[in-house]
């Protein structure tokens, strides 16, 4: 009769490991929990547009370390916005932010886990970003694009048996980028290459830590800055549905920005700027 | 010694079951594998961009069943589009969000992210994304209505066999306007849609996934269902496409007009005849 109870308690336990096994496709026990909706978590006292290093001011309070060349052209495109003009800034006509800018969660941000990749769902100018932790190696070429192309790792730093940093690296950018509205600039020639942390902070657990370091040729040093957000308390969030072009009174035409008036015409975005050349409609020249 | 034995087979049974507990956090295997990338399944011979029903040609040859008010609303948008206008595709055109259904349409190719209380289909062309929830919830007092609308999945073991094989969608709350593709064939102006849908994998070739939807929509005269297919890249590695849609986009909407945008960042018409924008509110002294 004993002998019976071991062998079945055994069989149990065999069974149970079994399915274990076999349901085991996914553990997502092993990840930390980002689950949730993440606001960007804001400074006070902080002036100006939302910034690289949120803990600062945007343009020059950030401190950039910018080469001589690079600070001359960020003074130049400080000059051009006194004047009204947007300059190369994409963003105004919705073409895009790049990295870092994508992500300073313009929008509440969502990130979801899995082992191949982690998606960051930006819900913003960009809409998302893949990074992916299947452990492959960088593509021999890389379609350059304005978020890049990300690998990353999860790494158990304290020996728990769990994952808690997201290790990313970034390459294979296009431009102009900037990190910030107030176009300061990262360099033209795209090499820029981010390294990210990401990971809970250990006293709450509803702030997540983004610790970027940017490597790029604009500056005379990499350049790290530890970016927060927030996690809404709210188990349901609502999701807002943000399409840039909606809405949006900047039109872009060549390398010129114009503003659409209220009653829908084209105006000038600076004092004396020309109208569009209208060479393409003869038949309306006077 | 035989009673210990016991004991430590119950305990270590205990000690899985407990493991096991934690570990099931997320059972995908419970779930079909919708992993990989998309593509939309392309009926060869059907004419004209992409459609609602892929097997039937766009516009009028889908056979739409619109009320005889929204078949004149659409053939109107004909004639404008034949003129060289843009007719009801003119918000597409500007980037603005396709919604529902035409941002199912896979211009670009689909993920699709399946978790336990949301599943995500993640678009990433005009539209960003859609979040199905599969978590339980009912239908929230107010719906901020969007193009994309607010989607319950429900997942369904339609065989029994301890699997879900079927994810069934209802989408409601809109706003618009919204078309089924880009010529223009119109969803009603009161925004009162209801979406119904079945995601599966084809018995046959799990590598092709349907999206049956059904319509509801008080431009019809009776509900319209379609089924549309999407094939997996057998390419586990498949490259996305960053798309940003003002960055490829031609079309420049001023005051209601379209025009287009030359090679070489000109201002062009885009129907004969076309008059340039006013200008009034540049400096006449520049000219």
């Amino acid at each position: 009769m004993i002998h019976r109870l071991v062998m079945g308690a055994a069989a149990l336990a065999l069974a149970l490991l079994a399915a274990a096994s076999g349901a085991q496709a996914f553990d997502d026990s092993e990840y930390p929990n980002f689950k949730g909706q993440w606001r960007r978590m804001p400074v006070p006292g902080v002036r100006g547009q939302i910034s690289f290093d949120q803990h600062k001011d945007w343009g020059k309070g950030q401190g950039a370390p910018l080469t001589p060349e690079y600070q001359a052209i960020y003074e130049a495109n400080l000059k051009t916005q006194a004047k009204g003009d947007s300059g190369e800034w994409l963003g105004i006509s919705c073409l895009g932010f790049g990295m870092p800018i994508m992500m300073y969660g313009g929008e509440p941000i969502e990130i979801i886990i899995t082992p191949a990749t982690t998606y960051i769902l930006l819900n913003w100018v960009e809409h998302g970003r893949r990074i992916y932790t299947d452990g492959r190696d960088w593509p021999e070429d890389i379609e350059p694009t304005l978020q890049g192309y990300s690998i990353g790792k999860w790494v158990d730093t304290d020996g728990d048996g769990k994952f808690d940093v997201l290790e990313v690296e970034t390459r294979g950018f296009k431009g102009p980028r900037h990190y910030d509205a107030s176009q300061l600039p990262l360099h033209h020639d795209n090499k820029s290459v981010f390294k990210e942390r990401f990971y809970l902070n250990k006293n709450n657990p509803d702030i997540l830590h983004d610790e970027i370091t940017v490597i790029d040729n604009a500056l005379t040093r990499p350049w790290t800055v530890v970016r927060e957000y927030q996690r809404n308390a709210e188990v349901r969030p609502a999701w807002r549905e943000f399409i840039c072009a909606e809405g949006n009174g900047h039109v872009r035409i060549g390398n010129e920005n114009y503003y659409m008036s209220a009653d829908g015409l084209l105006m000038p975005v600076r004092k004396d700027q020309p109208p569009p050349d209208l060479r393409y409609f003869p038949w309306a020249q006077k | 010694m035989n009673g210990q034995s016991v004991t430590r087979a119950f305990i270590l049974a205990a000690a899985l079951l407990m493991a096991i507990g934690s570990a099931q956090a997320f059972d995908d295997s419970k779930y079909p594998n919708l992993k990989g990338q998309w593509e939309r399944f392309v009926v060869r011979g059907v004419p004209g961009q992409p459609s609602f029903d892929q097997t039937k040609g766009w516009g009028a040859l889908q056979g739409a069943p619109l009320t005889p008010e929204y078949q004149a609303i659409f053939e109107e948008n004909v004639r404008e589009q034949d003129a060289g206008g843009l007719g009801l595709g003119a918000d597409h055109a500007r980037c603005v969000a396709a919604g529902m259904p035409f941002m199912m349409v896979a211009f670009r190719p689909l993920e699709f992210i399946v978790t336990p209380e949301t599943t995500y289909i993640i678009i990433a062309d005009y539209d960003p994304l859609r979040r199905i929830f599969t978590d339980g919830r009912d239908w929230p007092k107010e719906i901020e209505p969007t193009f994309q609308g607010y989607s319950i999945g429900k997942w369904i073991d339609t065989d029994g066999d301890g699997k879900y094989d079927v994810l069934e969608v209802e989408t409601r709350g809109f706003k618009g306007p919204r078309v089924y593709e880009i010529r223009g064939l119109p969803l009603h102006r009161d925004n009162q849609s209801v979406f119904k849908e079945r995601f599966y994998l084809d018995k046959n070739d799990p590598n092709l996934l349907h999206d049956e939807i059904t319509v509801i929509d008080n431009a019809l005269t009776r509900p319209w269902t379609v089924d549309k297919r999407y094939v997996r890249n057998p390419d586990l590695h498949a490259e996305w496409p960053e798309s940003i849609c003002p960055e490829y986009n031609a079309n420049v909407v001023i005051g209601g007009e379209n025009f287009f945008l030359s090679a070489d960042g000109l201002l062009m018409p885009s129907r004969k005849g076309q008059l340039p924008p006013d200008v009034r509110y540049f400096d006449k002294r520049r000219e």
